[in-house]
């Protein structure tokens, strides 16, 4: 029954393309987003998962291609779509001349909620979020969590079946970020269709159901975390820290047996499905290591392969 | 491109009604500026040049008599000029609250048509403050400054002047990237205006063509349409109320397409 539900399609994008002057930040890209689900896009600065959000929630026309958003095509449903979604944009856009609680209140009635609805959902959502010592608190008084917290209240006002997040918690401390992912994990629960970019791989990988990875306009891998990390990299990381030469010394070493070796700066990440056999061969050929880290593959690793460990501006 | 955008008078409403809501807030704090300036060039112009002016006045009126109305028009250009300009640019650029409000059922076009709507309710009610102001100091000097009931349509008036000077304004801020250009809107559109559209001085007296220049602009139709309804409207009053109607009705969608544009990518 569940597992039914949630492969109904509730966000369709074929060969999905934008085009700013000549400048590609969209290139062609194709995803299906099931009802029900988290779904995220993880990428650099830069890979064009601001501009797919936008398309979604209909501040960028798309150039070419196909979006359907809760069934309806973007280009022709624009009202009928903001209508039942819901949007936390990366930038802080809170109406700073309105307090906490009328922030919520007015933007109830772009959606044309009555005012005890809209009365009513307001104090559900300042609780939900854990605002309400502070409905009467001005904008500008409020932290940047407490900030991002209002921005989610204010994104389900409309009680949207799905909330398109930006980059939700990027520049917020740890504690708030926890509260963040507790909130959309109760929103997930719920049954709202979640829709997030993220860079950190941890959010990724406790929030997202599925995720497709962006780069350069374009998604280079998609999956579930399990399926990418099965698929891109192997299970367990080696990571060997030591000076540069003892590295270049110990590089030939395990790169007979490991599935895939990596040079950071100060380390070398071996990459296996046997790290006792690399560890036993790293033992014998005499070569000084510091110090051996030794853990499970992450999306980050998975990130990093396909995405180069260059920095990308 | 795509087709031209006309906006929704619902989307449009829910616009005007934040800038309600906010006004409500502020409205004491805030007004006051607005409606001490008529009444500081009321004294200086109208008392103090005015009783150089020799007796006769201009077309039978005393000089405050003859500046009174045309002050009602322009403070109504100020006050939908500021609207159209700074705050625009402020809730459009820095505090991005039109970003906010376009991912909700209002659209960019709605804003616009909300935005014009809010300034031309902004002018109506400082102009009707202002116009109960000298009705009083008309019976304070024993000179009516407002002397026909036709004036009861002047608040309906300075709300359609509002909205045509802030279709101005915001076809400026469509155009413009930073604020500091205002400079040039106030400076080489506002305040010729100001000075050259009649409320000072009769521009009929010119040489052409500056009677015929005068005809082309703006302010020059709301200051001869506020001076007719506070003294008594004729036949020509409705020129010059269907000449703003049109021009406001011409002009209205340019903007309006072109802050689309650059609030939807």
């Amino acid at each position: 029954m569940i597992r039914t539900q949630s492969r109904t399609s509730t966000l369709i994008a074929r060969e999905l393309k934008k085009s700013y002057d000549g400048f590609e930040a969209v290139k062609g890209v194709d995803f299906e987003v099931y009802r029900g689900e988290c779904y995220g896009f993880l990428g650099p600065n830069g890979a064009g998962k601001t501009t797919t959000m936008k398309m979604i929630y209909g501040a960028v026309i798309p150039t070419d291609g196909e979006l359907e958003v809760a069934g309806l095509d973007v280009r022709r449903c624009e009202r009928e779509i903001k209508r039942r979604i819901g949007v936390v944009p990366q930038e802080n856009n809170l109406d700073d001349d309105l307090k906490v609680k009328e922030n919520l209140l007015v933007y109830g009635r772009y959606y044309d909620l009555p005012r005890k609805v809209a009365l009513r959902r307001a104090e559900e959502l300042l609780e939900f979020v854990e605002l309400t010592e502070r409905a009467e608190s001005p904008v500008d008084q409020l932290s940047g969590g407490m900030k991002r917290r209002l921005l989610i209240a204010r994104a389900l006002i409309n009680d949207p079946e799905i909330v398109v997040l930006d980059e939700p918690t990027t520049g917020l401390d740890p504690q708030a970020r926890h509260l963040v992912w507790d909130r959309l994990r109760a929103l997930a629960a719920e049954g709202k269709t979640l829709v997030l970019t993220t860079h950190y791989m941890e959010e990724a990988a406790r929030l997202c159901d599925r995720l497709v990875i962006m780069e350069g306009g374009l998604i280079i891998a998609q999956g579930s975390p399990k399926e990418l990390i099965e698929e891109h990299v192997s299970p367990q990381v080696l990571e060997f820290r030591a000076g540069p030469e003892e590295l270049e010394r110990l590089r030939p070493v395990v790169e007979a047996t490991a599935d895939a070796v990596e040079r950071t700066g100060e380390a070398l990440l071996v990459f296996t499905a046997d790290a006792d056999t690399i560890m036993d061969r790293v033992r014998e050929c005499g070569v000084e290591v510091e110090n051996t880290v030794y853990r499970h593959a992450g999306l980050e690793d998975v990130f990093l392969r396909l995405t180069g460990r260059r920095l990308i501006e | 491109m795509g087709a031209i955008r006309v906006p929704s008078p619902r989307g449009a409403f829910r616009v005007w009604q934040r800038n309600v809501t906010i006004f409500r807030k502020y409205w004491k704090s805030i007004m006051f500026p607005n409606f001490i300036e008529p009444l500081l060039y009321l004294a200086a112009l109208g008392l103090g040049l005015g009783a150089f002016i020799q007796q006769g006045g201009i077309n039978g009126q005393s000089y405050i008599q003859y500046i009174a109305p045309g002050l009602l028009a322009s403070n109504a250009m100020f006050a939908a000029s500021f609207e159209s300009t700074f705050n625009t640019f402020v809730k459009f650029e820095i505090n991005k609250i039109y970003d906010a409000i376009i991912t909700t059922p209002v659209n960019a076009e709605d804003v616009v048509a909300g935005e014009y709507l809010w300034a031309g309710t902004r002018a109506a009610l400082y102009g009707t403050a202002f116009l109960a102001v000298l009705t009083v100091l008309g019976f304070a000097f024993g000179e009516p400054l407002i002397s026909s009931w036709w004036a009861l349509f002047i608040p309906p008036a300075l709300l359609v002047i509002g909205v045509m000077f802030s279709v101005m304004g915001t076809l400026f801020t469509s155009l413009i990237q930073r604020i500091d250009f205002y400079a040039y809107y106030f400076t080489l559109v506002v305040t010729p205006l100001f000075l050259f559209s009649g409320i000072f001085f009769p521009v009929e007296n010119f040489p052409a063509p500056v009677p015929q220049i005068a005809w082309f602009t703006p302010l020059y139709h709301a200051v001869n349409l506020c001076r007719a309804l506070a003294t008594g409207p004729s036949l020509a009053t409705l020129v010059d109320a269907a000449w703003i109607l049109v021009f406001t009705a011409g002009l209205a969608l340019v903007p309006v397409q072109i802050m689309r544009r650059r609030l939807i990518g």
